[in-house]
């Protein structure tokens, strides 16, 4: 009896001991929501007065990281300078993994009744999933701002006469290649379809059945971006001014399914059926695997540190000669609503912060994406770097030729139906036309309820 | 007497209560929720259905009638029994192979282990260049064993789904190993020696006494493959994001695109529960047949 009494009082103590533990666990569980609830500690008094310049805010800014540069570093970097310049705002940098893991983590947060983020990075394409949620607040750029900054950038922002969101991160899709291998070939730099597939099919180098080297490498394990540009050389881009219409039938866009096929079918240059190489394709192009290779901009730094020829940058050519693609892609910077007043002045300060010329420049050379200023390239900073590296203007270069990144209502179902068919093309188990029938009938049915 | 009876009765439900409690909150109440949840419409990226709307059974009825899931419960269906049954298999093999009083026992059990340590997306990442067309380890391999098919793996539609059951094998078969491996090492000798005296040969041994003694650690690993096995999606966002064309989407996978890429949380509610629903099929008829095994 004894014994079973002091078993009970063991278990009584562990129990408690337990409870206690929860107690102290349990308010640290929104810990996975803590990043999104500073509130308490940030701010001790009651009262937040939005006149007071002075009074002490501290916001979060969640960003991914979606390239091979040390943008944590970077950004830290700037938190010092505008914390230096703004003593009462401090800024708290938090990495939340991808772009999708960014946009879920705040979305999470406000499914859960918390206070989101002040500010966050997130695809300029999810932009109408954030105005839909009733996520996200609009900007007010200043007018230098917006005569400063790429058209083709701000394309992504635009709804309802309004502005929701200022470039950050911002890539396009261009073409690496190896310029010493096509100078020893004699093959001048493609400038259409035609010459493309005749430069890629010429570069290949086949021992018996073996391919050595392969004249292209076209990542699509994730393929809407990069089929953008085939799509926009061959005269119809698959998304147009409507935010509820996708073009995937048009006969010029199945042109370019077709042509993808017959880069590998007809001239046996590049890998058959669906590529998911994507991380492998830059080191591929570095290491003499591929001559050429489709990309995002956002690669270009990696890319000049690994390789030991001259590398080329250029637009993706288009089926008629003389004719160049591109489509931009990457983050901007969003102010989220349901934060608190003061918290997204002082987001909207650091935002603006980030987009001064030299800061977007410094950003540029430091990481590879394109500055999205013009008046960016007229620094000193990057006048130097452009002299050093010239394959940074080619990048923005780039970006004349640029069609509008798909961003439709609906986005993630509608871009799922796409990758499926195109893939299904790609890898053979539909024709083209088939599977753009199919993803166009698809697409639409899942806009309907949007229009 | 009376009061030491009570006492018995009620302290079992009093040690419980901790666990019982987050049991309650983590799992129990998000089940319930989720069911409730299924016969409602709600998307978050629509402003006019982000409010919850009574549907009745309609997210069901499009669930079953959308090629795209049906393809979804075939991976998933494929992918359970296709890893769970091998998986088990190779750790009973690996077990009876390491328990042996052999030389560099420790180092074969080392490496048949070392996987089940790795998180899972980090073995993803190994096989993600195990994998890598014309020269990943993998492909080398098989080219010296004669393989001449295709080797992009992770975006062919007939390799896909396979290549993320060989991480799973890979990674798993050690982790069962271990149980085993401890079942067989407190297995009595006695049955064995007398096995031996009755000239029952390794196999025999193998077969009419390991094997049947083990019985209770085969029913435990069964149970937590099967589970894991619905819960795998680690390696799938690492290897192919189910792709090429959903080839290798599983249950899990698309349950996470459902609800935070089409933010349709009704369709994500519905596909959860045929998910607990399929995972008590799974776990209850595997506990049905070992129990009437024991006879």
């Amino acid at each position: 009896m004894k014994a079973r009494k002091s078993f009970l009082v063991v278990m009584v103590i562990l129990l408690i001991g337990l409870l206690a533990a929860c107690g102290t666990t349990a308010p640290a569980e929104p810990a996975a929501t803590e990043d999104t609830a500073p509130a308490e500690e940030a701010a001790p008094t009651e009262a937040p007065v939005v006149e007071e310049p002075s009074e002490p805010v501290t916001i979060e800014f969640f960003y991914p990281v979606a390239v091979d540069a040390p943008i944590a570093a970077i950004i830290e970097g700037y938190i010092d300078a505008f914390e230096v310049e703004n003593p009462h705002i401090t800024v708290e940098a938090v990495f939340s993994g991808g772009y999708g893991d960014v946009q879920t983590a705040i979305m999470t947060a406000i499914d859960g009744g918390a206070e989101p983020p002040a500010m966050g990075v997130m695809l300029a394409t999810a932009l109408y999933d954030l105005i839909n949620a009733d996520a996200i607040s609009p900007v007010s750029p200043s007018d230098e701002y917006l005569a400063d900054v790429f058209p083709a950038f701000l394309d992504n922002s635009r709804y309802d006469g309004k502005i929701w969101s200022v470039p950050f991160q911002r890539s396009a899709v261009v073409m690496y290649y190896n310029a010493d291998l096509f100078e020893e070939a004699g093959i001048e730099p493609p400038d259409s379809w035609d010459s493309w597939a005749a430069a890629a099919q010429a570069l290949t180098v086949r021992e018996g059945a073996e391919v050595i080297r392969w004249g292209i490498e076209y990542p699509s394990g994730w393929p809407y971006w990069l089929f953008q540009p085939l799509a926009i050389g061959s005269g119809q881009n698959i998304v147009g001014e409507s935010d509820t219409e996708v073009f995937f039938d048009d006969p010029d866009v199945i042109e370019a399914v077709q042509f993808y096929i017959d880069l590998s079918e007809e001239y046996g240059a590049t890998p058959a059926g669906v590529q998911g190489i994507w991380g492998q394709a830059p080191t591929d192009l570095a290491t003499g695997l591929t001559a050429m290779i489709v990309h995002s901009t956002g690669s270009l730094t990696g890319l000049l540190d690994q390789v030991d020829f001259e590398l080329g940058v250029m637009p993706i050519p288009g089926q008629a000669a003389g004719t160049f693609a591109s489509v931009p892609g990457g983050g901007n910077i969003y102010i989220m609503k349901g934060a608190p007043e003061e918290k997204q002045a002082a987001a909207w300060l650091f935002a603006e912060f980030l987009s001064e010329p030299e800061r977007v420049a410094d950003f540029s050379i430091q990481t590879g994406y394109i500055a999205s200023l013009n008046s960016s390239y007229e620094t000193d900073a990057m006048k130097a770097y452009l002299a050093e590296v010239p394959q940074a203007a080619e990048t923005k270069n780039a970006l004349q030729h640029a069609g509008a990144e798909l961003m439709v209502q609906n986005l993630g179902e509608v871009r799922n139906i796409f990758h499926d068919y195109l893939q299904r093309a790609y890898n053979g188990e539909m024709t083209p036309e088939e599977a753009m029938a199919a993803a166009q009938a698809e697409a639409e049915a899942a806009l309907e309820i949007f229009k | 007497m009376q009061r030491s009876q009570t006492r018995k009765s009620s302290l079992p439900y009093l040690l419980i209560l901790p666990t019982l409690f987050f049991v309650a909150i983590f799992t129990i109440w998000p089940t319930i929720n989720s069911f409730y949840m299924s016969f409602f419409r709600q998307r978050l990226n629509l402003a006019r259905f982000r409010d919850p709307t009574f549907v009745g059974i309609e997210n069901f009825a499009n669930l079953f009638s959308d090629p795209r899931f049906i393809q979804v419960l075939k991976n998933t269906i494929i992918y359970v029994l296709g890893t769970v049954p091998l998986a088990i298999f190779l750790a009973f093999l690996f077990a009876f192979l390491v328990n042996q009083r052999i030389r560099g026992v420790g180092l074969s059990r080392l490496s048949f282990f070392h996987p089940s340590i790795l998180p899972m997306v980090s073995a993803a990442t190994i096989w993600m260049f195990f994998l890598t067309p014309d020269y990943g380890i993998f492909n080398e391999a098989l080219n010296f064993l004669g393989y001449r098919g295709p080797q992009n793996w992770t975006a062919n539609p007939d390799l896909a789904l396979i290549s993320i059951m060989i991480v799973a094998l890979w990674k798993n078969a050690g982790y069962y190993m271990i149980f085993y491996l401890a079942g067989m090492q407190n297995l009595p000798t006695e049955v064995f020696e007398a096995a031996t005296l009755d000239g029952a040969s390794t196999w025999q041994k193998l077969r009419y006494v390991t094997f049947p003694l083990l019985r209770g650690t085969t029913l435990f690993i069964t149970t937590i493959a099967i589970i894991g096995a619905f819960q795998t999606v680690d390696q799938i966002f690492v290897l192919t994001q189910g792709g090429p064309s959903g080839a290798s989407t599983t249950l899990l996978y698309y349950l996470w695109q459902v609800r935070f890429e089409f933010q349709d949380v009704g369709k994500a509610s519905a596909i959860t529960v045929v998910l607990i629903v399929l995972l008590l099929l799974f776990t209850v008829t595997n506990f049905v047949l070992s129990e009437r095994g024991e006879d």
